[in-house]
């Protein structure tokens, strides 16, 4: 399906080194012919689906950088809203699975950090990370 | 005349794809530095492995005592890593591909969480960060899991997987480092003579895995940094289809070609396999090959494997280190270049770094100076060629020079106020 978008890349300065703008038709803007990043050397849409579902479930194994991963690998399609129908859903929860939970875990993050012992109390020195570490020892070899 | 119709230039072309095999190469070595410059303010930390099992160094010893204690060091390090890299050519020759493949996403994962680990640890302490160990956990995971999938599929974004191998090799590297000095310098020369000995030699194991891996037409699972390939602006839209089957073999044709090619990714071979706890052993092994790509439509193009040395770092006992270095061509230029040979660069500019900056530049330059010599013999070539005997020769020869040498003067003429 890819080779009738194929004649549009010919359009004036298609520019093709530029790796991360694989849609080099400025013309035609909504229709991005590879659905990943790395445009020609990426997959074609087919592998796409499969690969963008199978990232989306993975991620829901606590691993929000993976759906950031997600995101960023088919990042034409979250651009251009039209495009690619049957991806888009997965990129798009990924994209909010990944918002959410940074805000939940920087928002946890900073309180700990910035609440410190004040509003912790003795329970802050026992989770916080260095200590764990020495009480673990993991450290303990240098 | 529009700029499609400008020739490319020599410049273009070439320089192009030597700065994407240069630049992160020069980024490797500049986390290394800067890991070194920052964690290692004292030089008391060591660790055992297998490359200190012969001899630990004390810096109480005789030079020519801790010689040959570098020495018997190397020796029983470079015999290790023969051993795992036969180990490794009959596994592959024996078809065991998909162990490989998962003993190198189960190795990128110790590097990635354990390695990666402590070295954040030290960090955390070092700076007193108040982060909590839930949070630590999540990101350690997230970025440990994701290191694994980049590294064991091949279809993943060209940016992230590159991203991943060159922080495995910093993460090696520095542990690298913390070697005792006498056994880092002896050990780059016997890797870099190990390296020259195994790929051209009709005997070497890698000569004979990269023969392997030709002859049936698969890839060879390794850890292997791939150049993006340059696309060349030529005509119009044929280039298209035609080049989406160069980076890593993605699209091809005939279906099972797809069956043989795994993820042209890269394997990492672990030879040692205890894993023990956070302290006690950490395997790492990598293999870094080069696989060449392989057009399918145009059968020309077949590009020099590239061969590494397998490389394990282990904090333990049994630490073994299987670096796969080399160089080689991808089908469309794209360079490729063994993870091996990003660790022992990165090593050799973090050890000058554990000395002086001065030392550190002299390092770069003679190692970007070795990489551009073997890039030339490697087109004058056109096979696989090992890439580190010139550019280590250089760097310790550049080291040495510049430690006894340079800085005497340079800071003479400095207290001095003579200036150039």
């Amino acid at each position: 399906m890819e080779a009738s978008q194929a004649p549009s890349n010919a359009t004036p300065n298609p520019n093709p080194n530029n790796d991360f703008t694989n849609n080099g038709n400025s013309i035609l803007s909504s229709t991005p012919v590879w659905p990943t990043i790395d445009g020609p050397f990426g997959l074609s849409e087919e592998e796409s689906l499969s690969y963008a579902r199978r990232f989306y479930k993975f991620g829901y194994a606590l691993l929000p950088w993976l759906w950031a991963v997600n995101c960023f690998y088919f990042w034409p399609v979250l651009r251009h809203s039209r495009s690619f129908p049957r991806i888009r859903p997965y990129v798009l929860r990924s994209a909010v699975g990944f918002t959410v939970f940074s805000a939940l875990l920087s928002s946890w993050a900073l309180t700990f950090a910035i609440g410190g012992e004040r509003l912790f109390g003795p329970i802050w020195d026992q989770l916080v990370m260095y200590n764990v570490a020495d009480q673990l020892g993991l450290t303990g070899w240098s | 005349m529009d700029q499609n119709q400008r020739p490319k230039t020599l410049l273009d072309s070439l320089g192009e794809e030597i700065i994407r095999i240069l630049a992160p190469v020069s980024i490797c070595m500049f986390l290394v530095v800067l890991l070194v410059s920052i964690l290692n303010s004292n030089s008391s930390t060591s660790v055992t492995s297998i490359a200190t099992i012969a001899y630990a160094e004390t810096s109480s010893d005789s030079s020519w005592d801790k010689f040959v204690g570098a020495l018997l060091n190397s020796l029983a390090f470079v015999a290790v890593v023969t051993v795992v890299t036969f180990i490794l050519v009959l596994l592959f020759y024996l078809r065991c591909t998909k162990f490989l493949k998962i003993y190198m996403g189960f190795s990128s994962f110790v590097v990635l969480g354990f390695m990666g680990g402590e070295i954040a640890l030290i960090f955390i302490e070092k700076f007193s960060v108040p982060i909590d160990c839930i949070t630590f956990l999540v990101v350690l995971f997230n970025f440990a899991a994701v290191g694994v999938l980049a590294v064991f599929m091949s279809q993943m974004a060209i940016f992230v997987t590159q991203g991943y191998l060159v922080l495995i090799g910093m993460l090696v590297a520095y542990w690298f480092t913390l070697l005792p000095e006498w056994t880092t310098w002896v050990l780059l020369v016997a890797m870099a003579l190990y390296d020259l000995a195994a790929v051209l030699l009709p005997v070497g194991p890698l000569r004979l895995l990269v023969e392997l891996a030709v002859s049936r037409d698969e890839d060879i699972p390794a850890l292997v940094y791939e150049a993006r390939p340059v696309t060349h602006r030529d005509s119009g839209s044929g280039e298209n289809t035609v080049q989406r089957r160069v980076w890593r073999e993605r699209r091809n044709v005939r279906q099972d070609l797809e069956d043989n090619l795994n993820l042209n990714g890269n394997v990492v071979s672990d030879a040692n396999s205890s894993v023990g706890t956070v302290q006690s052993s950490h395997n790492d092994t990598r293999i870094a090959r080069v696989e060449e790509g392989q057009v399918s439509e145009r059968d020309a193009e077949l590009s020099a494997p590239l061969i590494d040395h397998r490389m394990n770092g282990q904090d333990g006992t049994s630490a073994e280190s299987l670096v796969l270095e080399g160089m080689g061509l991808g089908s469309s230029g794209a360079i490729k270049l063994g993870l091996g040979d990003f660790i022992f660069y990165s090593v050799l500019v973090g050890r000058a770094a554990m000395y002086d900056f001065m030392a550190v530049y002299a390092c770069y330059l003679a190692i970007v100076a070795g990489l551009g010599i073997t890039l030339m013999l490697l087109a004058f070539y056109q096979k696989a060629l090992p890439a580190l005997p010139v550019s280590i020769a250089l760097g310790v020869l550049f080291y040495f020079l510049t430690r006894f040498l340079l800085e005497v003067f340079i800071v003479q003429c400095s207290l001095n106020l003579v200036m150039f």
